[in-house]
């Protein structure tokens, strides 16, 4: 297993955000966690990533228990993330993006004196091509479309050469055929690079265009898990969020 | 013209100022170096790093004690005093900012703000009550380096050789992976925490650095205007480098300085000529900062774009 999860839960005053959740993902899976808004997804990868502490639960990785590890030792690991609202660095060029971020996971953060505009400018172009924003190196970041910011979000995720991805929502805010594109996307990078991937999606087109496995969430639980079809199938699946029919 | 010619002729101009004008005015430029490099120190923390601290001034009083205290009270010949000074002021600013920034950096924004203005009154009250060692209210008095550096052009120079070199480590700092890093997390601390960086440490290390530099323009400035009081330390002193920052453009490097220079000689020449110079600054500022949202290099910028 490259992520074993028992038994997640996770409080916020009055309401169990997370209710006991297990989740084992085998290396080079392609995971989607689907489930009705405030199912808890989000708070399953803010609690799986160390930036909420679990009240119970383990989280291992690779076998190595990292229950509670900060998110910055974490992707140190080996765990990369992207978000829900996308999450790059406005003021700066793509290129200066990526270029932190290969700082970051070369712990070279703490270098003083190089001229930091030299270091990995190769590699961040090679990673910008790879998700298509080869011509909008200079780019401001903030400036760039919708899409594209999520694509740069991708490219800084993979910078940190993480072996499991976690993708909150890759397509939110996109048109339904740039969705596909992009899951697209993500999936054949993955497949390259040999990357496990979980990520949460709304769109079923979506998650059933890359998914190898589904996991389906509700009020904080696991109600459902399977392949493709499986899921599909499963009557109080297309209940609470498929819509029936199907 | 290039960045070297630039540079050059920059070099050529401070060398050559003193030369040119009265020592009341070399006394005023001894305070447009030291105030310049305190202005960018905080804004480093500002204009890169997105931290707008109320406490800034806590170091440069720091600085301004310690060498005061270095140089009245440590019991050094006063050669020997006067030379361990840059690093004495330095290391004890850098020591306050430990401790502040320790407390200060796990909050952020407002919340960050209050916590280094505490710290700062803190620091205050210490410099109004322990008067064995502060003078207290009175400040201490009667402070001059040694021998011919006494003399205001050489002073002048000896303020240069350390403020020079101070700006250009800064200007290194951010242009380096630490500098573009502290950039990243301006915007985005989250971000760039899920790609591997401490972000809190990242922000202590500046907090550190910039106080130490501030510690260093206070102890150069203590020398030059022979006294240190605990206003250096009242959190209205706080606004002063916020105030040059903002005048002179948070978005360039050397905008601070410049900000600072403009500062100080309008309150001279304000001051010189109404008690309500503090009102008449007030109106310039005003006028100057919504003329010019991005402060004087930004109406640069835009002139030359």
């Amino acid at each position: 297993m490259i992520l074993e999860v028992q038994g997640l839960a996770k409080r916020f005053g009055g309401l169990q955000a997370l209710d006991g959740v297990d989740l084992s993902v085998e290396p080079g899976e392609f995971r989607a966690i689907i489930g009705p808004n405030g199912a808890g997804k989000s708070t399953f990868f803010n609690t799986l990533t160390g930036l909420l502490q679990p009240d119970s639960g383990r989280v291992r990785f690779e076998g190595r228990d990292v229950t509670g590890t900060p998110p910055h030792l974490l992707a140190r690991l080996g765990v990369g993330r992207t978000f829900q609202i996308t999450s790059i660095f406005h003021d700066l060029t793509a290129l200066e993006n990526v270029q932190v971020a290969l700082l970051a996971h070369a712990r070279q953060v703490w270098s003083l004196w190089p001229k930091a505009r030299a270091l990995h400018g190769e590699r961040a172009k090679q990673l910008l091509s790879l998700v298509g924003l080869g011509g909008a190196l200079e780019r401001q970041a903030g400036t760039l479309a919708h899409g594209d910011q999520k694509r740069l979000e991708l490219a800084i995720a993979l910078a940190g050469e993480p072996r499991l991805l976690l993708l909150d929502e890759p397509t939110a805010g996109m048109a339904a055929q740039e969705r596909l594109e992009s899951i697209r996307l993500v999936h054949r990078l993955a497949q390259e690079l040999g990357l496990s991937c979980v990520f949460t999606e709304h769109d079923m087109a979506v998650v059933f265009a890359v998914a190898t496995r589904i996991t389906v969430m509700h009020q904080g639980k696991v109600l459902a898990e399977g392949t493709p079809a499986e899921v599909r199938a499963r009557r109080e699946v297309q209940q609470v969020y498929l819509g029936v029919p199907a | 013209m290039k960045p070297a010619g630039r540079l050059a002729l920059g070099a050529a101009a401070l060398l050559a100022l003193p030369l040119a004008i009265s020592d009341f005015w070399i006394f005023i430029a001894i305070e447009v170096l030291a105030f310049a490099l305190y202005a960018v120190s905080f804004n480093v923390l500002l204009g890169y790093g997105g931290m707008l601290s109320f406490g800034h001034a806590a170091f440069f009083g720091v600085g301004g004690y310690a060498a005061a205290i270095l140089m009245k009270k440590a019991g050094l010949p006063p050669g020997v005093a006067f030379a361990a000074l840059p690093l004495v002021a330095m290391a004890a600013a850098a020591a306050a900012a430990v401790v502040v920034g320790y407390f200060s950096v796990r909050r952020s924004g407002i919340y960050f703000a209050m916590l280094t203005f505490a710290f700062q009154m803190l620091l205050y009250a210490v410099a109004l009550k322990a008067t064995g060692l502060t003078g207290g209210d009175d400040g201490m008095t009667g402070l001059k380096p040694p021998g011919l550096l006494a003399q205001p052009l050489a002073y002048y120079y000896f303020a240069l050789a350390l403020v020079a070199p101070a700006l250009y480590v800064l200007f290194r700092l951010v242009s380096s992976p630490f500098g573009y890093a502290l950039r990243a997390l301006r915007g985005n601390p989250r971000r760039l925490q899920y790609s591997g960086v401490d972000v809190r440490a990242h922000q202590l290390a500046a907090f550190v650095i910039t106080g130490a530099f501030a510690g260093l323009a206070g102890g150069i400035f203590a020398l030059s205007s022979g006294n240190v009081f605990p206003g250096w330390l009242n959190w209205t002193a706080s606004a002063t480098p916020i105030v040059m920052a903002v005048l002179g453009g948070v978005h360039s490097f050397l905008g601070p300085a410049l900000g600072a220079a403009v500062y100080v000689v309008l309150e001279v020449l304000i001051s010189g000529k109404t008690e309500y110079w503090p009102l008449a600054m007030g109106i310039i500022i005003l006028i100057l900062v919504l003329l010019m949202p991005e402060g004087l290099t930004g109406l640069a910028r835009r002139r030359t774009a």
